[in-house]
């Protein structure tokens, strides 16, 4: 914690720093108002202690210029003067606290921490990360309980980084705010202050990476996820799937947290980043294992292929398709599988089935060679919203799907006999289908779980002599919608059906449809409203787009709207402050090269003010090297995308900026 | 706080690594590795592991083999093991349930999300 003392009385300073001293709290002192306004105003401190009674200028105008100029930092304010209109005047002037002198130490002491713990996002004197727990009163660290004796510096970073956990401190940022500003440290003293923490840190028991690196980024806390105290014995029981009974249910909301944070954004970069490293030195095998295949498709040409040469090669392409399926190339993996599935076949191949062979495999070579960086977006895909059709509607399913393609949501349609043969066999077992892993398809694994399901009912035939069956097939879908909406209450349901037949409309409704469309709708209003449907009743995000480049802030409302975003665009930068006010956007996406300004600059100066100062800001630019991304980071961004992006990528990437803003706060 | 301990048993060694780093990323778990069904089956016996997540289609002891072997061995016999499999019939996956395995989790897969999907099976 740092600590600016404008004070000018050299007695005064010798006994406050002398008391603050055991807090390890660095102090910088100035002695004069005008030089408390230098410092303050170019250096961060978590707290400013002000004399009232300066040289060159006094402190209660001091105080009203660090708060006209926007700066939040707790100000505590000293003075002889012990009258009420002294302390009105001190708090006028946007002071937190007032002392006056002669004071008692303690309570100084006592009051600097309590500011400097308002200002912080923790009001508890004790600062916690799984088993690690600082105690701010009384200087302590423990790790499950172990002691760890750190120096000044060490005991600093530590609680810095426990300040606030989700953050990622570049070494930058971590010397800004642990050395005064005389000191002229280099990043290596921060790392090497890293290493010596995480050497007493794994000591006591604590792994290793409990202080993460995030390479090219800094440093951050690596929550643990907590495990339930009273751990059922998994070993003991039964290793069939346990039943709903005899296990935690669900789990633990902390370790969900942590599974959710797994997909920050600087989880998924650092995975992608890791992806890419292994693809670097998995893409040459992968080459050699298609040249294997190339092989035998030139012997099976030639009519020299004979069957255990072919099975060898059914395990080179199965091999292939694993490898390349983890790394989320799903095009080259399903090329892969393909011709996994024809070397696989029972009966040798014949030569006449070498040109398809040699067509995948020239393919699949193509598209490994052409695969240099595997993209953010080829790992994200399943998270995009999921749409589930139960419809035997061949023609409607195939447009729908297109149409959801367009929109970012993964489409997967479910036969009507199969939906209800699924649903039933679950109800019989008992089973919650997302547990059950030998259901029909769908099996609801995390991936699949549908966002939001659609029925969609046959037409009723105009001749009597279908009825029947028509009847039947109707009751049995209602019937399968019953059972899915008592199954899945939380899941949205969307039917279409014959929206003139009012009793069936209110049936459907009555067994658990949220919203009924006509037979007639198309595709692109079919989407909407489930789009509509996954919003629920949330009030629609605010995005506002920089950028000077219009054709690209032409499509991007269209790419956000899926995920009930409210998109405010701009393309000149000069209108930038009187939009921002006008928009009150939730998340800000700014372009870094513009003409009048650039998106540094600008988010700087975003920065700078207390309104903004929370705004998640994302980088989306064209510029990929680290020291841009870098630089972003410097001036106070919260992600850097380079384009050209994905709709759904894009949203993910807000979207989870907004949940971790949202935490934040709450 | 006890951590997990996975052993995943896959012939590919990019799949091992990739659900190595995933899994720790994720939720922090350890995650032990081997190549074949008999290593695989070596490790469990000396890393008790919470879970074994094994490939199904291996080269010479496939997974059905690996895991009648690991059940018949007291050691390994009370660990859950999980399926990885590219190709998930139905007639497949019942053969599987019929086996006792714990789940099945179909390739490819996120390995970040690999940690939800073993909890979500295993119920922790």
């Amino acid at each position: 914690m740092k600590i600016l003392l404008v004070e000018d009385d050299d007695l005064l300073i010798q006994v406050l720093t002398r008391s603050l001293a055991p807090y390890h709290y660095i102090v910088d002192t100035v002695k004069d108002g005008e030089m408390g306004w230098t410092y303050g105003s170019t250096f961060e401190y978590d707290l400013i202690v002000l004399d009232v009674v300066l040289p060159k200028l006094d402190g209660i105008s001091l105080c009203k210029r660090f708060r006209a100029e926007g700066y939040l930092t707790p100000i505590l304010l000293l003075t002889a003067q012990d009258t009420i209109t002294a302390k009105v005047q001190g708090f006028d002037a946007g002071a937190d606290d007032y002392v006056v002198k002669p004071f008692n130490q303690t309570e100084l002491i006592a009051r600097i921490r309590a500011l400097l713990r308002r200002g912080s996002m923790n009001p508890s004197p004790l600062l916690s990360c799984g088993d690690l727990l600082l105690n701010l009163s009384t200087c302590e660290v423990s790790y499950r309980g172990n002691s760890l004796i750190l120096t000044t510096k060490e005991y600093e970073l530590l609680e810095i980084l426990l300040r606030d956990s989700q953050h990622v401190f570049s070494s930058e940022e971590l010397l800004d705010r642990l050395w005064s500003s005389e000191a002229f440290p280099s990043e290596a003293t921060v790392r090497s202050h890293i290493r010596r923490i995480r050497q007493k840190l794994v000591a006591v028991g604590a792994p290793q990476d409990l202080i993460a690196t995030m390479h090219g980024r800094g440093y951050y806390l690596k929550v643990p996820c907590k495990e339930e105290l009273a751990q059922p014995s998994t070993k003991s029981s039964s290793n069939r799937t346990a039943t709903a009974s005899d296990r935690p249910h669900s789990l633990d909301s902390a370790q969900s947290a942590k599974l959710e944070g797994s997909r920050s954004p600087e989880a998924q970069q650092q995975y992608l980043a890791f992806l890419n490293a292994t693809w670097t030195t998995t893409k040459p095998k992968s080459l050699n294992q298609v040249a294997i295949l190339a092989k035998v498709v030139q012997d099976l040409q030639a009519n020299q292929l004979d069957l255990p040469q072919q099975t060898h090669a059914q395990q080179v392409a199965h091999k292939l398709a694993g490898t390349l399926g983890i790394l989320g190339l799903a095009k080259a993996m399903h090329l892969a599988r393909q011709l996994e599935s024809w070397l696989g076949s029972r009966e040798p191949l014949q030569p006449k089935q070498a040109p398809l062979m040699n067509t995948l495999v020239t393919a699949l070579q193509q598209s490994i060679e052409e695969t240099t960086q595997i993209q953010m977006s080829q790992i994200l895909q399943e998270h995009a919203p999921l749409l589930l059709a139960v419809s035997a509607d061949l023609a409607f399913n195939q447009s729908l799907a297109n149409v959801a393609a367009t929109h970012g949501i993964r489409f997967d349609t479910l036969l009507p006999d199969t939906a209800h043969a699924f649903i039933t066999a679950e109800s019989i077992s008992g089973q919650p289908s997302s547990d059950q892993p030998f259901s029909d398809k769908p099996t609801f694994s995390a991936n699949q779980q549908p966002d939001v399901l659609l029925f969609r009912f046959p037409t009723a035939p105009s001749d009597a002599a279908d009825a029947t069956p028509s009847v039947a097939q109707f009751n049995t879908l209602l019937t399968t919608l019953q059972a899915f909406a008592s199954r899945y209450p939380a899941l949205p349901i969307l039917v279409m059906g014959d929206r003139s037949k009012l009793s069936d409309c209110l049936e459907v409704m009555r067994r658990g449809g949220k919203l009924f469309l006509d037979h007639s709708a198309q595709p692109e209003q079919v989407i909407s409203a489930a789009v509509k449907l996954l919003r629920g009743s949330q009030k629609p995000t605010r995005v506002m787009i920089v950028d000077d480049d219009r054709t690209w802030l032409r499509t991007l409302p269209t790419l956000l709207k899926p995920w009930g975003f409210t998109v405010t665009t701009l393309a000149d930068p000069e209108q930038f402050w009187t939009v921002l006010q006008a928009s009150t956007p939730d998340a800000l996406v700014l372009d870094v090269k513009m003409p009048q300004i650039d998106g540094f600059e600008l988010c700087q100066i975003l920065r700078s003010d207390p309104n903004w100062q929370r705004l998640p800001v994302l980088f989306l630019s064209v510029l990929t090297d680290p020291a841009s991304q870098n630089q972003a980071f410097i001036v106070g961004a919260d992600d850097y995308l380079c384009k050209p992006v994905k709709g759904v990528e894009l949203a993910n990437r807000i979207l989870s900026r907004l949940q971790r803003v949202r935490a934040w706060a709450s | 706080m006890t951590s997990r301990r996975i052993l995943i048993i896959d012939d590919e060694e990019t799949i091992q690594t990739v659900v190595q780093f995933g899994i720790r990323m994720a939720a922090g778990w350890e995650v032990l590795t081997a190549g074949s069904g008999p290593q695989g089956i070596h490790t469990a016996q000396t890393g008790q592991p919470d879970v074994i997540l094994l490939d199904v289609m291996m080269p010479e002891m496939d997974g059905i083999a690996t895991f009648r072997a690991l059940q018949s061995h007291a050691e390994t016999k009370q660990i859950p093991v999980i399926f990885l499999t590219a190709k998930a019939q139905t007639a497949e996956k019942r053969q599987f349930n019929d086996l006792g395995v714990s789940g099945v989790i179909t390739k490819p897969f996120n390995s970040l999300d690999l940690p939800e999907q073993i909890a979500r099976i295993l119920h922790w």
